[in-house]
């Protein structure tokens, strides 16, 4: 499931973001332009609380390289 | 529920364009399962826009909207009117980051490319699984409390007893004032605190 | 003061605790603890005869901060609003001893009642508007080289501003606590508990630079050939007028010493305050007879926990903690609750009463709807899963969820029974699916992030 590049392999991670902070914060990244690698791909959670253990296992069940919970 | 998505790519000028690949994407997005058209346009959130929305609806029989454009936080409520606006429920609706969290922070045109139609995916994915949620109302007891009898407590209170409503304003002393009853003249013009 | 108390919109609710706070936006029932007056204020006039003739006279006056004495039955000041007295049940010799009772005998209207109790009343209202203000800082707890609090003429600049106000116990005469002398040289220091990590709290509180300013240019307006002594580590003017202002107390003779006191120690009848004055780089050493301290606001007695009944944070020093810094001053995490003055940090005149505006502006914009419309994005429960374990309920940081009973038709012969199935109140719930995960039997759901769509999100960028 890796994301295909010319530069070659690079790993796909999930991010679990909560709304009002990480998810946030991701925007003010954005907002000011800082560049980070785009091997990240973000859902968007109403809380950290809502996260399940459940989605976490079914990330690295369906072949995510790496999983980011911030909230 | 019929699964017919309708996917619009934001170009944002080119703030989302000169780094993702739009036509692309939409491109991508109309061979999901479950889409039933998608197309791109320079600004989604604009008026014609919003129009563009309200008329697929319509001409494609839509029964979900993705939007992929700026944040969420950003336009969420705009496009969910659209979308009502366009006859269907405004939950039946997700949108896609492909602003703040993809054009602005990498400069890879095909990673970024990528990583745009991973986003719509996930969107599409979702929005087949939306239900319709309506909008509770709840009543309001139109009387307000103000906690302390300071100068904060009695302007609170006095500017919405002006505005018509019923105020009351609690003190644990037995005079309203707070500290303020306690002050001589007050900086900087040296009126009198009372 | 009076302005409050005579707009027909305002209800005066004086000598009054908050117990409790239930509820939610536009549906809070605040329990409130009014406390014993032993006076009746519908039938007293005010007219005061009862303080007049009150024997128990010698009670510092806790308003003055113990400058000058009171009655047992009293006023909290001459100009308090209501202006009708009430009876420190500590002090009176009647509720104590059971002896006196002069009050009730001259009483004209008979408004004396000593068996008046405290009354629990709850109250419906749809917003709340904290307003709990600030105390100053307990220098005397930790300053031992201010002496502790054992000096009598070093002071607060509260009890400056009882000293200097024309309404004050000595009539608007600056004089010494310990002797009732007109000072000659007065020393004011700056920043006791404000910007000290070390003894005190590390943000600033905003009006003291100003406030002494206003405090030296008193001392050289009313005492002829006098001396004022400012030592201080910044002079923050930022306010409309505010260095204007400054600069009027240092053209009136204020004498601005930059440096921290190190000392406070006694020479005869004077205080010696010994610093530095870190311009010239040189000890210096000052004699005054009378030093007023300004100290730190800290948020009022009893603010956290009426925080902790209602429902919303304190930040690290315990004043309320805003929304959003820039973007919601005035509002907390409660909906429905707003912030008015130095609750919510230490601020000045001017400041609060723009914010108490901006709250009331608030509270009207929530009272100009007819109803309030609910976000849908709230937790649900299929009430044909729940077990009823309750292992929800105390997971959820809005109180929103409760166990109800639920009648269920019995199968198999057996009668209907009751059962305890987990309830949201989509008012309450805020929507954060904190109680999804802590399901056991998947029972509870997150409406617009149900744990099907975040699977199918997760699944759709796994592919």
């Amino acid at each position: 499931m890796s994301i295909e590049s010319s530069k070659g392999w690079e790993p796909k991670i999930i991010v679990f973001a909560c709304n009002w902070c990480s998810y946030a914060a991701a925007d003010l990244a954005g907002l000011n332009h800082l560049d980070y690698p785009a091997d990240v791909r973000i859902i968007r959670t109403p809380c950290s609380g809502r996260m399940d253990p459940l989605f976490v296992m079914r990330a690295f069940n369906r072949g995510a390289d790496g999983v980011l919970l911030s909230g | 529920m019929r699964k017919r998505v309708g996917v619009f790519v934001c170009e944002c000028g080119t703030n989302i364009a000169a780094t993702v690949n739009t036509e692309k994407v939409a491109e991508y997005a109309s061979t999901l399962p479950g889409v039933a058209y998608a197309t791109t346009y320079k600004y989604m959130c604009s008026d014609p826009g919003q129009e563009l929305i309200r008329a697929s609806i319509a001409e494609h029989e839509l029964e979900q909207v993705v939007v992929a454009s700026c944040s969420p936080r950003m336009h969420e409520n705009t496009f969910r009117r659209a979308v009502e606006a366009g006859g269907i429920n405004p939950y039946m609706f997700e949108m896609v980051n492909i602003r703040e969290q993809n054009s602005w922070v990498h400069h890879d045109k095909q990673l970024a490319t990528s990583k745009a139609m991973d986003l719509v995916r996930m969107a599409v994915s979702k929005v087949l699984k939306n239900q319709p949620l309506q909008k509770s109302t709840i009543p309001i007891t139109k009387k307000a409390m103000v906690i302390g009898g300071g100068i904060a407590g009695m302007q609170a209170a006095l500017d919405i007893a002006e505005a018509g409503y019923q105020v009351i304003l609690l003190e644990r002393e037995a005079s309203i004032g707070g500290k303020m009853a306690q002050l001589d003249k007050t900086f900087p013009t040296m009126d009198c605190a009372a | 003061m009076v302005a409050a108390a005579q707009h027909p919109n305002i209800e005066l609710m004086t000598y009054a605790e908050v117990k409790k706070v239930s509820g939610y936006i536009g549906n809070f029932t605040v329990s409130v603890r009014k406390k014993a007056k032993y006076v009746d204020w519908d039938l007293c006039t005010g007219c005061g005869t009862c303080i007049e003739k009150c024997p128990t006279k010698k009670i510092k006056d806790e308003f003055n901060l113990g400058i000058g004495l009171r009655t047992a039955i009293h006023k909290l000041f001459p100009q308090a609003v209501p202006g009708k007295p009430y009876i420190d049940a500590e002090s009176c010799r009647k509720l104590t001893q059971d002896k006196c009772g002069v009050c009730e005998k001259v009483c004209p209207t008979k408004a004396i009642n000593f068996n008046d109790k405290d009354e629990m009343v709850d109250i419906e209202v749809g917003a709340i508007v904290m307003a709990t203000g600030y105390d100053l800082f307990k220098w005397e707890e930790v300053y031992g080289e201010y002496g502790y609090g054992k000096y009598p003429d070093v002071i607060s600049g509260l009890h400056f501003e009882r000293l200097v106000s024309a309404g004050g116990p000595t009539g608007g005469k600056i004089v010494r606590p310990s002797d009732g002398k007109e000072p000659k040289s007065v020393a004011f220091i700056k920043c006791v508990g404000s910007r000290d990590d070390t003894k005190g709290k590390s943000y600033c509180s905003r009006a003291c630079c100003m406030y002494t300013a206003k405090h030296a240019y008193q001392v050289k307006d009313k005492i002829a050939d006098s001396e004022a002594y400012v030592f201080y580590m910044d002079v923050r003017t930022a306010g409309k007028n505010y260095e204007e202002f400054y600069q009027r107390a240092l053209n009136a003779g204020a004498k601005y010493i930059r440096g921290r006191v190190s000392k406070i120690y006694p020479r005869g009848d004077k205080l010696v305050l010994k610093s530095e004055d870190t311009l010239l780089g040189m000890p210096i050493e000052v004699e005054a007879d009378l030093v007023v301290l300004a100290t730190a606001m800290v948020p009022s007695a009893g603010a956290v926990d009426l925080a902790k009944a209602i429902g919303f944070s304190v930040d690290k020093d315990g004043f309320y903690q805003e929304a959003h810094p820039k973007l919601q001053p005035m509002e907390t995490f409660a909906a429905g609750v707003y912030l008015a003055g130095a609750c919510q940090g230490p601020k000045d005149i001017p400041d609060t009463v723009a914010q108490a505006s901006g709250a009331a502006v608030k509270v009207c914009g929530l009272f100009s709807k007819p109803e309030l419309a609910t976000d849908p994005m709230t937790s649900v429960v299929d009430a044909t899963k729940c077990s009823g374990c309750g292992l929800c309920v105390p997971i959820c940081p809005y109180g929103a969820i409760s166990l109800k009973e639920r009648k269920e038709r019995g199968g198999h012969g057996q009668g209907p029974f009751i059962r305890q199935v987990a309830e949201v109140n989509s008012s309450l719930c805020q929507g954060c699916g904190a109680c999804v995960p802590a399901c056991r039997t998947m029972a509870l759901n997150l409406k617009g992030f149900t744990d099907e769509q975040l699977v199918a999100e997760v699944d759709a960028l796994c592919l």
